[in-house]
């Protein structure tokens, strides 16, 4: 039998889709359990668990899959937790390859991805920690290089990093770098951002065109001359602040591994609601199309670093899309579909022939085809 | 016989679409037509063309996707290199086909090393750069990528690679739906052509459809206007019952194919007999490595021919009859229960462009 024998981690756990659902989900299992003294106070009195809907997050652990009767259990799908005083975390390991892209490389990505883990709950990123796992014979310019990025972009975002490790392993034992962030902040949003607010109506905003850090990735990967075709590899919490305040923001996620295809997925799943969205609305970027033409991929699957889909009350929505578009992340904000009662936990579209098809969630590792 | 390229687009969209609504109401009885290629299944559903089709069209998915024909043996002696320890180098979509222990993503994940590549000719440059391994190039797809294999076995040659050979898979699909065609139980009543045909290969081939089985036959692009056009055009051709192959693409191409391409193909492989999975052996539709390529034919180097096939399981997978046309997905008692994209039973569940996957993502 081909992909999942079962027995063992294959590359598909990796991809953001079915796969890896099914291989968080048999993680957290292990963690699902009631703490005693549910006012259990540790010793730093900032750090207090709120209660025992302990909310656990990384953009690792932003599935849901209805067979594992998630609502049962306490972790909820999100892209960071809260964890008292208002204050949110989030942790993401990084092994990009390459590690160097056009328009980032692993350093840049690790701070930007921890830190838009918390921006999309509407949490300004404040503190990082930074854990990199070395490979025997990486070159220290290459690791001047990849921490320098990190560092300017945490400079840009207003960053301290505050805590930090470093580990060597065998060569063969890692491919050069492996970095694992974790980014601690503030929510500034007036209330919390879940896909639990999601309701039948709300518009789809998406801030810019999907899949150009995914197109990017597999055209260097693949030896594809992409002139052009940049990775939108970027901090989005100056982009998302405006719409903090907008009492009809419902939740945002960043589309990254698994692409936007699975984010509209996870919400309708979550939900119970459907979602409708329409092909020609979403914005388009003509290098990520030529990529995924020779290479036979999808746009709504490849990962994005910069690209975030907001839920908003209909009331909101052409403001909140305004305030997207004055931002240059956000100049080519669109929205794309609304939630509907219709088809509860299905993903439906309308194709630019005027068809309808479904949208569905990538099962395992996304791989170019023959012809 | 064949023609020159209608002028499909100037009714439109909505135009074509109401002309083959009038076609089918006087056809009388259903119109069963097949498209070939796995890229056309594809686009039917992800243009969302298969929702706007009028009622008394049947369209069945044919045996034209690479990665579902292979058959169980052949991915059996992709696993024996693998576990030979070559370097075997595939294009993406092989990588989950089971064979009949596991697929190559399987043996990867235990430490087999397998790589992917996008194109035939990166294998000689990565067997140059890896004088210590054997390296193989699993060649596999239809007359239209069967080419570039035909030059990297040349390039081969040239550098005088003692560590490169090719594992060829290869097939050819005119004798495939000679093979159909001729099937009672199918009633076919014609037959979409991909447009990538008409580019390397040339039209020729298929004019047989029309001409000897007096069959409905068009060639196609893969854009859904493209696709309408075709199935208009097939739909008048059983009304009036005149047979003739004419090419829908919006973009110009040689009739004649690349006469390059071909003429490499041919001094490279020659015809032999091969299995399909689920619908067994067809005469002359494979293409083996001709005797000036011999030693770079992997199947000899590592002695895969003694293999025996292992025997198929019958796990209930009717593969063969979703490739033939015969079931349509959802008709398969595992379709969607025993069977979908994370547990595949067979390879039209697993690649990208087989029936049953194309079903499951965008009609679930």
């Amino acid at each position: 039998m081909s992909a999942p024998d079962g027995r063992r981690v294959t590359t598909g756990h990796g991809s953001g889709g079915r796969l890896t659902q099914q291989l968080t989900r048999r993680i957290l299992d292990l963690f699902n359990f009631q703490i005693e003294d549910s006012n259990l106070q540790i010793k730093d009195p900032n750090l207090q668990i709120e209660d025992s809907n302990l909310q656990i997050e990384d953009s690792n652990f932003q599935t849901e899959d209805s067979n594992f009767q998630v609502r049962d259990l306490n972790f909820q799908m999100e892209d960071c937790a809260f964890i008292g005083e208002g204050m949110a975390v989030s942790t993401d390991g990084f092994t990009v390859f390459p590690h160097d892209f056009p328009g980032g490389d692993i350093g840049k990505l690790a701070v930007c991805g921890s830190a838009n883990d918390l921006a999309v709950r509407g949490v300004r990123p404040q503190f990082l920690t930074l854990a990199l796992i070395i490979e025997e014979g990486l070159a220290l310019a290459d690791l001047d290089r990849y921490m320098q990025s990190a560092a300017q972009v945490a400079r840009e975002g207003g960053i301290r990093l505050v805590a930090g490790d470093t580990k060597v392993v065998p060569r063969g034992a890692a491919d050069k770098l492996f970095v694992t962030t974790c980014a601690i902040g503030k929510r500034e949003s007036p209330h919390i951002l879940q896909t639990s607010n999601l309701r039948d109506g709300d518009v789809l905003i998406l801030s810019t065109s999907p899949g150009r850090h995914g197109a990017a990735l597999a055209a260097a990967r693949f030896g594809l001359e992409a002139p052009g075709l940049v990775s939108d590899c970027a901090l989005l919490w100056r982009t998302l602040r405006p719409l903090w305040d907008f009492n009809g923001l419902r939740c945002m996620r960043d589309c990254t591994r698994g692409g936007l295809g699975t984010v509209l997925c996870e919400w309708a799943e979550a939900s119970s609601l459907g979602i409708e969205i329409e092909e020609t609305a979403i914005p388009s970027c003509r290098e990520v199309d030529a990529v995924c033409d020779i290479l036979g991929l999808d746009r709504l699957y490849l990962a994005s670093e910069g690209c975030v889909l907001a839920a908003v009350a209909p009331e909101d929505g052409m403001e909140c899309l305004a305030s997207l578009r004055r931002s240059p992340a956000g100049r080519d904000a669109a929205v794309i579909g609304r939630v509907v009662a219709a088809h509860p936990g299905m993903v439906g579209m309308k194709t630019p022939i005027g068809g309808q098809r479904f949208v569905d969630m990538p099962a395992g590792e996304i791989l170019p085809r023959i012809c | 016989m064949t023609e020159p390229m209608p002028e499909f687009s100037r009714q439109g969209f909505e135009g074509m679409r109401r002309r083959l609504e009038e076609l089918l109401s006087s056809a009388g009885r259903p119109l069963t037509f097949m498209e070939v290629c796995g890229t056309h299944t594809v686009s039917i559903f992800r243009s969302g063309l298969r929702s706007l089709l009028p009622d008394g069209l049947r369209l069945l998915s044919g045996p034209g996707c690479p990665v579902c024909v292979t058959d169980q043996s052949e991915i059996d002696m992709a696993l024996a290199l693998a576990e030979k320890g070559c370097l075997v180098l595939t294009y993406g979509d092989m990588m989950r086909v089971p064979g009949s222990s596991g697929s190559l993503l399987d043996l990867k994940g235990r430490g087999a090393r397998v790589e992917v590549v996008t194109s035939a000719i990166q294998s000689v440059d990565i067997a140059r750069s890896c004088p210590d391994s054997q390296v193989v190039f699993l060649g596999v797809g239809f007359e239209t990528t069967a080419p570039a294999t035909a030059v990297t076995l040349k390039q081969a040659l040239l550098h005088d690679l003692p560590n490169f050979s090719v594992l060829s898979l290869h097939k050819t699909v005119p004798p495939i739906l000679r093979a159909l065609s001729s099937n009672p139980a199918l009633n076919i009543d014609g037959f979409i052509l991909p447009g990538n045909v008409t580019v390397v290969a040339g039209i020729e081939d298929y004019v047989f459809l029309t001409d000897e089985l007096r069959k409905a036959a068009a060639v196609a692009g893969f854009q859904p206007e493209e696709i309408l056009a075709a199935l208009v055009d097939l739909s008048s051709q059983v009304a009036s019952n005149r047979f003739c192959l004419r090419v829908f693409r919006a973009r110009e191409t040689p009739r004649g194919g690349n006469p390059v391409a071909r003429k490499i193909l041919w001094e490279v492989f020659e015809p032999c007999d091969t299995r399909w999975r689920g619908l067994g052996r067809v005469p002359a539709s494979g293409c083996r490595i001709g005797r000036a390529y011999k030693r770079f034919d992997a199947a000899e180097r590592f002695g895969l021919f003694g293999l025996l096939p292992a025997p198929a399981r019958d796990n209930g997978c009717r593969c063969g009859d979703v490739l033939s046309g015969l079931l349509t997905p959802p008709e398969c008692e595992l379709y969607g229960t025993a069977c979908t994209p994370l547990t595949p039973v067979g390879p039209c569940m697993v690649s990208g462009e087989g029936t049953c996957g194309a079903w499951r993502r965008y009609h679930p």
